[in-house]
């Protein structure tokens, strides 16, 4: 077996590609490169490829995971050169280790993203009202969101998952930054935060920020290459 | 427009559609294009993806140093909604520039109810959607594909129309633009040169009065243009420009696969099918070029599946050659072959469990019509125990799936020929139950879709049954066809009706398409989008009915609103069609050998071209 963990960032316009299509894109690039791709068994056979978080379609990634089984072995740097030029613009790989004995799945280790989301500062906000505005807002006890599910909507708490929030304004930019429980225990979204903080405490529409993922993270904030 | 966009995108139902920026999309620099044409496809992003002829126009404008072609699709109801909104023009993928920067703008004509579409579509780019309102700035709005054989409901519209095969003909179109434009002509020189290119109609130089019944009472054309304008199509299907570096979309669309083209036109001679009249001759081409074009296509794109592609693959010549050196080179990584098009025969079933190692998806098979009498009458050369084989071979091999393509409606049939639908499905179902080993998820599907006379073809003259009968038939049906192991689907039988007002039209359907469009019709294929309301509204205005162009029988001295458009076949060799239809005689496939004289050979003077230089001599004038 021949691991490979990959680090890549998926921004401009591939922001608006779903999960599924991200998956699509990446074998396809992968097949590109000729990559020697490690098959699943069974009838439908498609490659080995995992990843640690779905990114919402919208948001940007800039430290985003996958994990890839070749059936021969690679020298890192040269499959991160050569997937490269066979990636659409908007997806970059930055860097690939091999995996040596085991590694937990992607999927398992995470516990926590970070993220930035950024907006035209309106002339009635500044950085001392925003601020306190986010201190308001996460005094709260619990801050429960409408979440759309198959049958209707369920009330959910959100304040657990929501670990930091933070804010600052650069020249006509505002920029609000956030740690989020994130993975298959505790998952909050960027945007549910965002919606809940807009109702109430910061006068603003949540369309109009530009959200990016800064970083994905397993517990005790240790990166997804640690471990192997 | 950027961030208005941005905001836009956010909110909107797959933004994918509108982003571009897929693997070999092509983005050329703006200003050093001489010319700059943007390929319209009326409809959404993934149906609009999956159309091969786009992908070859996308290369051959592209591979031309003087110009840039660049794509857009409709938006759909959300985003149009959002667009008009926040005032942003409709606006191509690649540069993001409005529709109405660019200086030709072409439109793929493959569906009838995608018309109110292209008004649409005009409109959200601000171009005026009249011809005649176009001024020297605007951009020059063409249009091509299958409708472009009786193009009259769109005719005010568009300024020109292309007949046949556009690879060829769209350079010619874009040669003429820049010498017209280097000579500072006016627009109506620019149409006049035009007219001059071989299968170009540019229809403000005829002028039509029609009968009460909607046929042709007075043509008059310009003295300058040719009376009729004839098809063109590709000479040699191996010296054409092959998209080996297609568009490999991200999003799920409808033809997510390699197509590989292997030959154009059908010798059958369904007398139903317009298809079979307007792509032919047949051409086919080497399996050494395939091969070779197979694989750069698999290095370019990533892609893994590779579809044959063509009206009828199963005939082509090379069939086995191809697929067997397809399996041979690429099914080590894991790619496979698709026959999309299966003939009803125990060869097609032989093919498809060469390329189908698993029985995955379920085998469709055609027979169009429920007795060997009405399959006489359209011509359609498979026969009952034909179908037995092909689905026991199938149900022997593993599928446990069958779907039945019929066609209700057709001239002369009765309610024998309904009855011999149900009792074929329930014969497919019975040899399932024999064979198949999965008879748990034996499963027959028939679908039912409604006949819709075209132009040129030997049904040209012919009425469509009227809703109520049409709806009478479904219901016959889906009375019988019910039970463990059988489904049926059928058409909506106001589309049908609406499909063959357009297919038949005139002119006076001009007005009719442009209120429908004002009253809100857009995505009129989409049973989501569809009101027949509306088009019932439309219609009223201006004192008809829909139904009457498609109810109507038009007679064989008739001149018919499209007579003035030439696919090559002669219009007496369809009357002698029509009458062998009649009578229940069949009519030969020239594929073996025997022209029954169609008259396209000769009238185009390119013979039909099988694998290994062989051909079929025509019958040089047979009437
Ligand atoms: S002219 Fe004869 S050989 Fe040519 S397409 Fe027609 S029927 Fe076939």
């Amino acid at each position: 077996m021949n691991l490979y963990r990959i680090c890549y960032k998926k921004v401009g316009p591939m922001r608006y590609i779903s999960h599924l299509d991200l998956l699509r894109t990446m074998e396809r690039g992968s097949r590109r490169a000729r990559l020697p791709l490690a098959f699943t068994q069974g009838f439908n056979p498609h490659p080995r490829i995992s990843f640690a978080a779905p990114l919402p379609v919208g948001v940007q990634g800039e430290d985003e995971y996958m994990d890839l089984e070749l059936e021969s072995p690679m020298q890192a740097p040269v499959l991160v050169e050569r997937l490269n030029t066979c990636l659409p613009y908007g997806l970059e790989i930055l860097e690939a280790r091999e995996v040596k004995g085991t590694a937990p799945s992607l999927m398992g280790m995470v516990e926590q993203a970070t993220y930035v989301a950024v907006t035209i500062r309106p002339a009635d906000i500044n950085e001392k009202s925003l601020i306190s505005s986010i201190k308001a807002f996460m005094e709260q006890q619990e801050v429960i969101i409408d979440k759309k599910t198959k049958k209707g909507t369920k009330a959910k708490d959100i304040r657990p998952g929501i670990v930091k929030l933070s804010g600052d304004s650069k020249e006509d930019r505002l920029f609000i930054y956030m740690t989020l429980k994130t993975g298959s225990r505790e998952n909050v979204r960027p945007e549910e935060v965002l919606r809940a903080l807009v109702k109430g405490y910061l006068p603003l529409n949540v369309e109009d920020f530009r959200i990016t993922r800064t970083g994905l993270y397993a517990a005790g904030e240790r990166t997804l290459f640690a471990g192997f | 427009m950027e961030q208005l966009l941005e905001r836009i995108l956010a909110t909107v139902e797959k933004p994918s559609r509108y982003v571009g920026g897929e693997w070999n999309s092509i983005s050329k620099k703006w200003d050093q294009a001489e010319v700059k044409m943007a390929f319209a496809f009326p409809d959404v992003y993934e149906v609009g993806m999956s159309h091969l002829g786009m992908q070859i126009l996308y290369k051959v404008v592209n591979d031309r140093p003087d110009a840039l072609m660049e794509r857009v699709f409709a938006p759909w109801v959300d985003m149009e909604e959002k667009m008009r909104a926040a005032g942003l023009p409709l606006f191509s993928l690649e540069s993001r520039r409005s529709l109405a920067e660019f200086d030709v703008v072409g439109f793929t004509l493959q569906y009838e109810m995608s018309f109110t579409n292209i008004l649409n579509m005009l409109d959200m780019a601000g171009i005026p959607m009249r011809s005649s309102d176009r001024k020297g700035d605007n951009p020059l709005v063409i249009a091509g594909g299958p409708c472009g054989f009786n193009p009259e409901p769109l005719a005010p519209f568009i300024d020109a129309f292309v007949l046949g095969e556009g690879e060829e003909v769209i350079n010619a179109v874009l040669d003429v633009y820049l010498a017209q434009k280097q000579q500072q002509c006016s627009r109506r020189d620019t149409l006049s040169a035009l007219a001059g290119v071989e299968g170009i109609y540019v229809p403000v130089f005829y002028q039509f009065e029609y009968k009460q019944d909607g046929t042709v009472k007075e043509f008059k054309s310009d003295s300058l243009v040719p009376t009729v304008v004839k098809k063109r199509v590709v000479a040699d299907v191996n010296d054409v420009p092959f998209p080996t570096r297609p568009i490999v979309p991200h999003t799920d669309v409808v033809h997510d696969r390699m197509m590989l083209e292997v030959m154009r036109g059908c010798t059958r001679g369904c007398r139903f099918c317009q298809a079979g009249t307007i792509y032919r001759p047949v051409r086919e081409k080497d399996p050494e070029n395939l091969l070779a074009q197979a694989e750069e296509l698999v290095r370019s794109t990533g892609w893994d599946e590779i579809s044959l592609t063509s009206l009828s693959s199963s005939d082509y010549s090379g069939i086995s050659e191809v697929i067997s050196g397809l399996v041979d080179r690429h099914s080590s990584e894991r790619i496979n072959v698709a026959l999309p098009s299966l003939r009803a025969d125990a060869f097609s079933v032989e093919l498809a469990k060469e390329v189908q190692r698993v029985r995955r998806s379920s085998l469709t098979f055609a027979p169009e019509a429920g007795t060997q009498r009405l399959r006489d009458v359209i011509n359609k050369g498979v026969t009952e125990e034909n179908l037995m084989e092909a689905v026991t071979s199938a149900f022997k091999a593993g599928w446990s799936s069958v779907k039945l393509y019929f066609m209700i409606g057709l001239p002369s049939e009765t309610e024998s020929d309904l009855e011999g639908i149900v009792s074929l499905a329930r014969r497919v179902l019975e040899a399932g139950r024999n064979i198949s080993r999965s008879k748990g998820r034996l499963r027959v599907t028939v679908s039912a879709s409604s006949f819709v006379p075209k132009s040129h073809t030997p049904f040209q003259w012919e009425p469509q049954d009227s809703l109520i009968e049409l709806q009478e038939k479904q219901r016959f049906l889906k009375q019988r066809i019910k039970g463990k192991g059988l489904t049926f689907n059928w058409h909506e039988g106001q589309v049908s009706m609406l499909e063959a007002d357009l297919a038949r039209g005139n002119r006076d359907l001009a007005p009719v398409l442009e209120r429908a469009w004002a009253l809100g019709c857009r995505f009129d294929g989409w049973s989501e989008c569809f009101d027949f309301s509306k088009w019932e509204k439309a219609f009223e205005c201006f004192g008809i009915k829909p139904g009457d162009y498609a109810l109507r029988r038009y007679s064989h001295e008739d001149v018919l609103p499209w007579d003035h458009l030439d696919a090559g076949v002669s219009k007496k060799y369809l009357a002698l069609e029509h009458k062998r239809a009649l009578d229940g005689v069949p009519t030969v496939d020239c594929r073996g050998g025997k022209c029954p004289g169609c008259g396209i050979c000769p009238s185009l003077e390119i013979n039909t071209q099988l694998v290994g230089g062989k051909s079929v001599e025509p019958v040089q004038d047979l009437l």
